[in-house]
C-alpha cells in the first residue's frame, strides 16, 4: 500500500560547505556554513528552524569525539546555530546512515511536531593514515581478524568484490566504466573534490592497488566538509524560494546478518532488497520510474550491489549493465550524477541525498538529467545497515 | 617505516577464552549452540540462529575451502608493515555455510582460487597464543 504521507514533506533547501582534504576552519563552523546556506537557499529564517536531526558518527572507531571539531552533534547546533529559541524536537541516531536521520525528520514533520527540520552530515578527516590499526591488543570480534592482518574496511570490501568477480565474471575493466563515469560527472560539479581532474580508462587501470581487486580509485576520497538539507511540510514547501523535492518513500535495512565482521557478498540481494522493496512499496514507484540513481560508492562495488538489489538489473548483471553509456547522464539510468563519494568526496551518503534533490528540482546545472521526475538515493553498503530515500518532483 | 611494531594479539574475554585455550592445544573449536546445533563465529552471548543462551564449544574438522581472498598492499596494520603484500583469506568451514574464519597467506595471492580446498596449520605468536591458519592445497 502506498504510504499515506507520500508527498506531504519535502526538501526545500540545500547547503554545502567547502569540501577539502584539510579544512581551514573547525568542522563545527563548516556545519554552520552548510546549515546557513541551506536556510538561505530556501529563504527561511534561522529562528524558524524548530527541528534538528543528524547522524554524527565517526568514520571509524578511535576517531576523536570533540563536538564541533571531530563531529557535529545536535547539541552543537542548539548552542551555536542561532535557531529557534526553544527547539521543539531533535533526534540523533547511531545506526542506519544519514537517511535514517532524515527519515526521523520526515516523521517529525508528518506528525505536526515541528515546521522546519535541519538535517546535516559533517565529516572530519583525522590526521594520520586513514583507519590504520595501531593497537597491539585485539579485543571483541577483532581478535579473530586483526591478529591475522585483517583490520581495514577495504579488506572486507576487497574480499566481497573478489567473490563477486569470480562468481559473475566481472573484470577490473568493467568497473573502469563506472568509476570514470562518476569522474566525468564530478568534472561538472564545482563542489566536487576532483572537479578539475579528469580520469581516463588508462588512469583507472594503472591505479595503485590497495587490497586487490580494489585499487585506489575504487575507494572514496576522504574529505572534510558538511552538507545540510532543510525539510518542511508539503504545504509550507510551495511558498519558498526553491522548487520542493517531495519525499515519496524511504526504507531501512533490517534483515538479520550472520556477522558484521565478515562482509560477505552473498548477502547483498537480501540486505539491499530489504531497503529498496520498502521504498518501492511506499512510493508506488519502481526501478523503471527512476530518472537518476544516487547509489552509495564508499567502495565502488557497492554501486554494483545496489543496482542489483534495487532491481535495476538482475543479480550478477551490474558489471554489464553499467556499460554502453547506460549510466551516463544521457543514458537509460544516470548513476551518481554528481560524481559520487568516489569523486565528490566521502560525506557518507549525504552527497547522494543532495544530488537526488537537485535532479528532481531541475537544479543540477550542467549535469541535469532531462525529465528527471524521480531520483533515489541509497546510502551505505547494501550488506550493512543502510537506508534510502526516494524523491519526486511532484507530490 | 619501522618494521618492528608489535603485531596485534588476541585479548580474550570469557566468551572467547575457550577458543584460544583450544588453539593453544592445537584443536580448532567453534562455539556451538546446544539447542539448535548452529555454529557461531565470532562467539555470541545468544545464538545467532535461535537466540538460545545455551552455547558451548565443539571441535570442528578444520577442513574447508577458500570463500574469498584479497591481496593487502597497505602498511596500515601494526605488525604487518613488513609483510605486504600478503593475502587475507576467508575460509568457509565444511561444517556450515558461511562459517568463515580469517587466515593469512604470504605473497600476492598467486595460485589461490575461490573454492580451493585448504588445510589447517598452527602459527604460534606472541604471549603464548596460537593462531589457526589455513593454506590452499592443490
Ligand atoms: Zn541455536
Amino acid at each position: 500500500m502506498t504510504w499515506a504521507s507520500r508527498g506531504k514533506t519535502a526538501v526545500v533547501g540545500i547547503g554545502t560547505s567547502k569540501i577539502s582534504r584539510k579544512a581551514e576552519k573547525p568542522l563545527g563552523l563548516l556545519a554552520l556554513d552548510a546549515c546557513r546556506a541551506a536556510l538561505e537557499d530556501a529563504g527561511v529564517k534561522p529562528e524558524e528552524v524548530d527541528g534538528l536531526v543528524t547522524y554524527p558518527d565517526q568514520p571509524f572507531l578511535g576517531a576523536g569525539n570533540r563536538d564541533g571539531e571531530d563531529l557535529v552533534t545536535v547539541n552543537f547546533l542548539i548552542d551555536h546555530g542561532g535557531l529557534a529559541k526553544d527547539i521543539k524536537w531533535y533526534s540523533q541516531i547511531s545506526s542506519g546512515m544519514i537517511p535514517s536521520a532524515f527519515i526521523e525528520g520526515v516523521h517529525a514533520l508528518a506528525s505536526g511536531t515541528c515546521n522546519y527540520v535541519l538535517v546535516w552530515r559533517a565529516m572530519h578527516l583525522p590526521q594520520g593514515t586513514y583507519g590504520a590499526w595501531r593497537s597491539n591488543r585485539a579485543g571483541g570480534d577483532t581478535q579473530f581478524t586483526a591478529p591475522f592482518g585483517a583490520a581495514n574496511p577495504f579488506q572486507w570490501h576487497g574480499l566481497a568484490y573478489q567473490r563477486y568477480m569470480d562468481t559473475y565474471g566481472a573484470k577490473r575493466e568493467h568497473m573502469a566504466t563506472l568509476v570514470t563515469n562518476s569522474r566525468r560527472n564530478a568534472n561538472l560539479n564545482e563542489a566536487a573534490y576532483f572537479y578539475s581532474q579528469p580520469m581516463s580508462f588508462e588512469d583507472y587501470m594503472n591505479a595503485r592497488m590497495i587490497s586487490d581487486p580494489l585499487s585506489l580509485f575504487d575507494c572514496d576520497i576522504p574529505v572534510e566538509g558538511c552538507i545540510a538539507l532543510l525539510l518542511t511540510t508539503g504545504d509550507r514547501a510551495t511558498g519558498l524560494k526553491q522548487k520542493p523535492a517531495y519525499i515519496a518513500g524511504f526504507g531501512q535495512q533490517a534483515t538479520k546478518r550472520p556477522s558484521l565482521t565478515t562482509y560477505t557478498m552473498d548477502d547483498h540481494m537480501i540486505c539491499g532488497g530489504s531497503t529498496t522493496s520498502k521504498i518501492w512499496e511506499m512510493s508506488g514507484l519502481g526501478p523503471k520510474d527512476i530518472g537518476a540513481a544516487q547509489l552509495y560508492d564508499g567502495f565502488s562495488p557497492s554501486t554494483y550491489y545496489w543496482l542489483e538489489a534495487a532491481g535495476f538489473c538482475g543479480r550478477g548483471e551490474a558489471w554489464q549493465f553499467v556499460q554502453d553509456g547506460r549510466i551516463a547522464l544521457e543514458g537509460e539510468l544516470p548513476v551518481n550524477t554528481f560524481g559520487g563519494s568516489l569523486s565528490e568526496g566521502r560525506l557518507h551518503g549525504m552527497g547522494h541525498l543532495a544530488e537526488a534533490v537537485r535532479q528532481v528540482t531541475g537544479r543540477a546545472g550542467p549535469r541535469q538529467v532531462v525529465d528527471c521526475h524521480a531520483s533515489i538515493a541509497l546510502d551505505g553498503s547494501p550488506m550493512l545497515r543502510n537506508a534510502g530515500i526516494l524523491f519526486t518532483s511532484e507530490p | 617505516m619501522p618494521d618492528t611494531s608489535p603485531r596485534p594479539v588476541p585479548a580474550p574475554d570469557p566468551l572467547t577464552q575457550p577458543f584460544w585455550d583450544a588453539t593453544a592445544a592445537h584443536r580448532l573449536e567453534i562455539q556451538r549452540c546446544a539447542a539448535c546445533g548452529y555454529y557461531n563465529h565470532p562467539p555470541k552471548r545468544l545464538c545467532d540462529q535461535c537466540t538460545s543462551p545455551d552455547l558451548g564449544y565443539a571441535e570442528v574438522s578444520g577442513r574447508g575451502k577458500v570463500y574469498s581472498f584479497t591481496v593487502m598492499r597497505q602498511t596500515s596494520i601494526a605488525g604487518f608493515e613488513d609483510k605486504v603484500p600478503y593475502t587475507t583469506m576467508l575460509v568457509e568451514l565444511e561444517e556450515q555455510p558461511q562459517l568463515l574464519l580469517a587466515a593469512t597467506v604470504p605473497g600476492a595471492g598467486d595460485g589461490i582460487a575461490i573454492n580451493q580446498p585448504v588445510e589447517l596449520w598452527w602459527e604460534p605468536i606472541e604471549d603464548g597464543f596460537v593462531l589457526p591458519q589455513f593454506r590452499p592445497i592443490a
